[in-house]
């Protein structure tokens, strides 16, 4: 079977047109050679391949795309409304509870924006690698590893430095260790050609156990009860809260990402490049781009964007790794990228919204009788309609 | 020891070795399902739920395959129908199965289930050594003794296993031929989903005999792991989620004989494993991957 | 330009988020959310309406949080008048605090956080909310407890050496099985318990003990149950928070269960030895009068409270006998009972752990501040604490 299947995939590398340039041809020739003249290539063949700007061609279309949103997402909240039915609760009186529980209540609206930062972080881990047509499934694990990361910093560093450095310290470790864990993936992408979106799964596992492993052994604290724990971060190390709210600077800092991101992907030639690799990788090696620089650091700074997602996790929200710690902010982080089809700003908006549905799962139990994660039912139906129905595309394959 | 190690390896195995064999299915003819986990939480549930109803736990793994070829079903319009990303999409839909079977999965938690029962086969259980490794188990352990072989040879022998592998491996082929690209993968992706299902009631209904939300824990991730570990063949999925199997079942293992174990390590296990596969053997195994996988993993729409 | 619309984007950002982080905290100040009880300085839970209660697993889960379900229900039977919430399945990461500050959105001013795990959570609401009576099952805080917070618990490991004593009369290979989450003071004063009742009627018993590493994962506990009966283990228990999984299979391969959390004799009932449950329905009950009548700060309750069998208000009882259970070791395990309850202890010297080393010495009777912060196995029990 092998030499079957081998049999085929000369033609396989071939047919990928689209796919990634073998790194071994491309590393030398691209640095020097930034001139006019590839610039002019990039943009004669970067044209026809539709490169992904905020701005563009959908202006025209923008009525029914408007429409198709509207359209899916009714669809979405209909059927939850149905499923809700079909387990013998009234669906409007669900609706109710979610848009009361999250919007018109105060601490709600709170737990809500604390939720989003790290969703807000690691959807952009998610973002920046699309970009480059690189697909990181693994916000996860590289958020848990920043978790990781941030904690080390903090048992090593608290009793030598002054609360300030060690957060600092925090974020800077918890950045590399995220940075390093999608590196990983990245060089395995580079080198032996696995493709990113596996590895990086399988990454997630292993970083979870890797945290397992720490907490309930060498970092275990001693006092914990109940649950293994790592030992709580120092009080002056933790994230600062804006007075009078229990908003802590994480979020300023998800914001802040996002912006830099945003300018980053749309206002830099990085940036650009990175759209002509994710749209047409071919087209990126003719033209001389240094394809190999740009998918690597790509990864590398989703890696970077999903540490600090763990870092503010761990300083601003749980201040110790546990079992749960960051637990399914990674993949949700990741449906709310795709929500967001990719753009950092309107990621800022899917991050609240889908963290919005996770906390209303709460209220929703309390009120309705429902299991708090019958809201995943929510999340998933308006990603199938979103993913499936706002598109004007059809099927290719 | 050696003998409990290896009777539990495949016990635990076989679950995995179900949802493995769904997945090379669809993987052969295309389309990456991580789904999976999705697939065999309804599986568990439906498996369960129908055989709590009906008190036969042959229609619980019926009830259990519709579950699974159900969400794979929405896999299959998402991505062949509507040309939605397949890793998003097969995400997309873990999420909404945790909160399909969290909601209708609450009035089976305490319900208690005629579930498969051991099947001593005469004689052959009586084997020193092979029979309780092999022959002392519920009938889903033994279905999946001959369930590889039998897709391996559809797979690689019949004339739907070749339409299924055009479909992976150069589709516009089956087009020129008559054949419709579309429904080939739909039904691919639909078989994958309800073996997956009867991996998911394998849990549910002979090996844990109960019904929690999220009882799973990652056992479909795995599967996705040990297709490619397995280099989409159904052979080696069977040998592997044996091997898979036996890091789970070591830590029981060695515990009740006293030893200390790492836990975690054993639990990596698998997904460490592959990787190193993919490491070492990275260009050789993504050779194996059928050609239109492969575009999906290289050439990713991502917008 | 670039650089001005970057500017302006910054602008933009630290607008959105100090418009998010500010609209709360004047809402905070509306009446109508908590705010009744902050104005006035009443003592918290005075005059409670509405209690919460949070719990980390389903309430029918033969365990755990069914028993917190029960005592849910005997709180609705005892209070008519007050309201309670109670959510399910609540994990113990931040979720735990965000679904606390629902139900006190909701005007909640008796929370009950039911999960080991809940207690930071539990802390840092209680903290926040100082109107708000917030207690925890089975945390250890740091003494003096705040004004508005407590913890409560049961001796839990006097009826597991009861039942301890009812495994060591049954076995008949010697080797009994205990099937626990992690190594925390609790399973492990457990498992230690379980061990020293049996060892007390058949000297020579080993009781092998094997981790999940999660309190609810029913494929590992099927994996583990399977090797310890493999190993000729015939008699099984646990602490698992939920038990089904593993008395189905015991009770399948014909040994004999002890049960823990709650009554699941149904599920077994051949091998139903005997078991330990909880009966939260008068603490709880005793725990919401106290606060209601304005009397919780000061209050047993404002502090590690430990109800054990020497008071006679221990939560954790033991289970009803099975059919084996013979009139001898019923007898056996009344003069126990009578011992523990006159002040006695299975933890009394002396103790040797695992390797020989003694824990405690001849005579003497841990407090069970030490009993819960207990990190080693007694000599007897096969398994390591990693």
């Amino acid at each position: 079977m092998t030499q079957e299947a081998q049999g085929t995939s000369g033609t396989g590398t071939e047919t990928g047109a689209g796919t990634i340039p073998e790194p071994d041809t491309e590393v030398s020739t691209v640095s020097a050679d930034e001139t006019a003249a590839v610039a002019a290539a990039i943009v004669a063949t970067a044209l026809p391949a539709e490169v992904p700007t905020d701005r563009g061609p959908k202006i025209s279309a923008g009525w029914s795309t408007g429409l198709r949103w509207f359209v899916a997402l009714l669809a979405g909240l209909i059927l939850f409304g149905a499923f809700v039915l079909a387990n013998g609760a009234d669906p409007i009186q669900v609706y109710a509870d979610i848009w009361t529980s999250t919007l018109t209540q105060s601490g709600q609206f709170q737990q809500i924006i604390l939720r989003a930062a790290p969703i807000a972080l690691a959807g952009l881990a998610v973002v920046v690698p699309a970009r480059a047509g690189l697909v990181n499934v693994g916000g996860e694990g590289q958020l848990i590893i920043g978790g990781i990361g941030a904690a080390a910093a903090a048992l090593w560093l608290t009793p030598l430095m002054s609360p300030w450095v060690v957060v600092i310290a925090m974020m800077l470790f918890a950045m590399v260790a995220g940075a390093l864990w999608a590196g990983i993936a990245a060089a395995m992408r580079l080198v032996v050609k696995v493709n990113e979106a596996v590895t990086t799964m399988l990454l997630n596992y292993v970083a979870l156990y890797t945290m397992l492993f720490l907490i309930l052994g060498p970092w275990k604290d001693p006092k914990a009860l109940g649950q293994s724990t790592s030992v709580e971060l120092n009080d002056a190390a933790k994230l600062p809260v804006i007075a009078g709210t229990q908003i802590h600077i994480g979020v300023i800092i998800a914001v802040v990402a996002a912006f830099a991101v945003w300018f980053a992907l749309t206002r830099t030639t990085w940036g650009f490049r990175l759209s002509v690799v994710g749209g047409n990788g071919e087209a990126a090696r003719r033209a001389g781009m240094p394809v190999v620089t740009l998918i690597l650091t790509a990864l590398l700074l989703g890696g970077a964007l999903a540490g600090l997602a763990g870092f503010v996790q761990f300083a601003g929200m749980e201040y110790k790794l546990r079992p749960t710690f960051g637990l399914t902010i990674g993949y949700v982080a990741f449906l709310a990228s795709w929500l967001s089809r990719h753009k950092p700003l309107p990621l800022l908006l899917a991050s609240v919204v889908l963290a919005a549905i996770a906390v209303s799962g709460n209220s929703l139990q309390i009120n309705s009788g429902l299991p708090a994660a019958s809201v995943n039912i929510l999340m998933g139906l308006l990603l199938v309609a979103v993913l499936g129905w706002t598109s004007p595309r059809k099927a290719t394959s | 020891m050696i003998i409990d190690l290896l009777a539990g390896a495949v016990r635990g195995g076989t679950s995995i070795m179900y949802a493995g064999l769904g997945e090379t299915i669809s993987e052969r003819a295309g389309i990456i399902n991580l789904g999976t986990e999705g697939s065999m939480l309804l599986g568990a549930l439906g498996g369960y739920a129908v055989t709590a109803h009906t008190g036969n736990p042959w229609l619980g793994v019926l009830g259990g395959a519709m579950a699974g070829a159900l969400l794979s079903l929405v896999h299959a319009v998402l991505v062949v129908s509507r040309g939605a990303n397949q890793f998003a999409s097969g995400l997309t839909l873990y999420f909404l199965a945790l909160g399909v079977t969290a909601l209708f999965g609450v009035d089976y938690v305490s319900r208690q289930i005629n579930s498969f029962t051991p099947y001593a086969v005469p004689g052959l259980s009586d084997i020193p050594g092979l029979g309780p490794i092999l022959f002392d188990h519920d009938p889903l352990v033994y279905i999946a003794f001959v369930a590889a072989p039998i897709i391996w040879w559809v797979l690689f022998r019949t004339r739907v296993g070749l339409l299924v592998r055009t479909a992976g491996e150069r589709s516009e082929a089956l087009g020129v031929n008559g054949y419709s690209i579309k429904a080939v993968r739909y039904w691919s992706t639909v078989a994958g989903g309800a073996l997956a299902g009867i991996g998911g009631a394998h849990i549910s209904i002979a090996y844990a005999n109960s019904w929690f939300e999220n009882m799973i824990a990652g056992r479909g991730f795995i599967a996705v792991a040990l297709v490619i570990f397995a280099m989409w063949n159904p052979l080696r999925i069977m040998a592997g989620a044996y091997l898979f199997g036996i890091a789970l079942s070591l830590a029981s293992v060695l515990q009740t004989a006293g030893y200390a174990v790492n836990q975690f390590a054993l639990a990596a296990v698998p997904f460490v494993l592959t990787l190193v596969v993919l490491a070492v053997l990275g260009k050789r195994t993504m050779l194996a991957a059928p050609d239109e996988l492969s575009k999906v993993f290289d050439n990713s729409r991502t917008a | 330009m670039r650089i001005r619309r970057t500017a302006g984007a910054l602008i933009a950002a630290a607008v959105v988020a100090i418009l998010a982080a500010c609209s709360p905290a004047v809402s905070d100040d509306d009446p109508g959310s908590s705010s009744a009880a902050t104005s006035s300085d009443a003592a918290p839970g005075k005059d409670a309406t509405t209690v919460g209660v949070i719990a980390v697993g389903p309430k029918d889960d033969f365990g755990y949080n069914q028993a917190v379900y029960q005592g849910v229900e005997a709180l609705r039977k005892n209070f008519p008048k007050i309201k309670v919430l109670d959510a399910y399945n609540i994990p113990e990461d931040d979720t735990a605090a965000t679904t606390m500050e629902s139900m006190i959105a909701q005007g909640a001013t008796i929370i009950f956080a039911t999960s080991y795990g809940h207690l930071d959570a539990a802390k840092q609401v209680a903290a926040e909310h100082p109107d708000v009576v917030v207690v925890h099952q089975g945390g250890l805080l740091d003494d003096p407890a705040p004004a508005n917070m407590g913890s409560y618990f049961g001796s839990v490991y006097e009826p597991v050496y009861l039942a301890g004593i009812a495994a060591g009369a049954a076995t008949k290979t010697g080797k009994l099985g205990y099937v626990y989450a992690i190594p925390i003071p609790q399973t492990l004063a457990n498992i230690n318990a379980f061990t020293l009742g049996a060892q007390s009627v058949r000297p020579d018993v080993e009781v092998t003990a094997v981790s999940t590493t999660s309190w609810c994962d029913p494929a590992t506990q099927a994996d583990r149950v399977q090797s310890l009966l493999g190993s000729g283990v015939d008699v099984v228990t646990q602490h698992q928070d939920c038990t089904k999984t593993i008395i189905e299979a015991t009770e399948a391969a014909g040994a004999y269960t002890v049960g823990y959390h709650a009554d699941a004799s149904s599920l077994a009932p051949k091998g139903w030895l005997t078991g330990s449950e909880w009966n939260w329905g008068p603490l709880y009950s005793d725990i919401v009068k106290t606060a209601v009548a304005g009397d919780f700060t000061g209050s047993d309750y404002n502090a590690n409270y430990r109800a054990n069998m020497a008071s006679g208000k221990n939560p954790f009882v033991a289970s009803k006998f099975g059919p084996s259970v013979t009139d001898a070791t019923k007898a056996l395990i009344a003069d126990a009972a009578k011992k523990i309850e006159g002040g006695g202890s299975p933890f009394t010297g002396p103790i040797t752990a695992q390797d020989g080393t003694v824990k405690v010495e001849a005579g003497v009777t841990p407090p069970i501040e030490t009993i819960e912060q207990m990190d080693y196995f007694v000599k007897g029990v096969t398994g390591t604490i990693s």
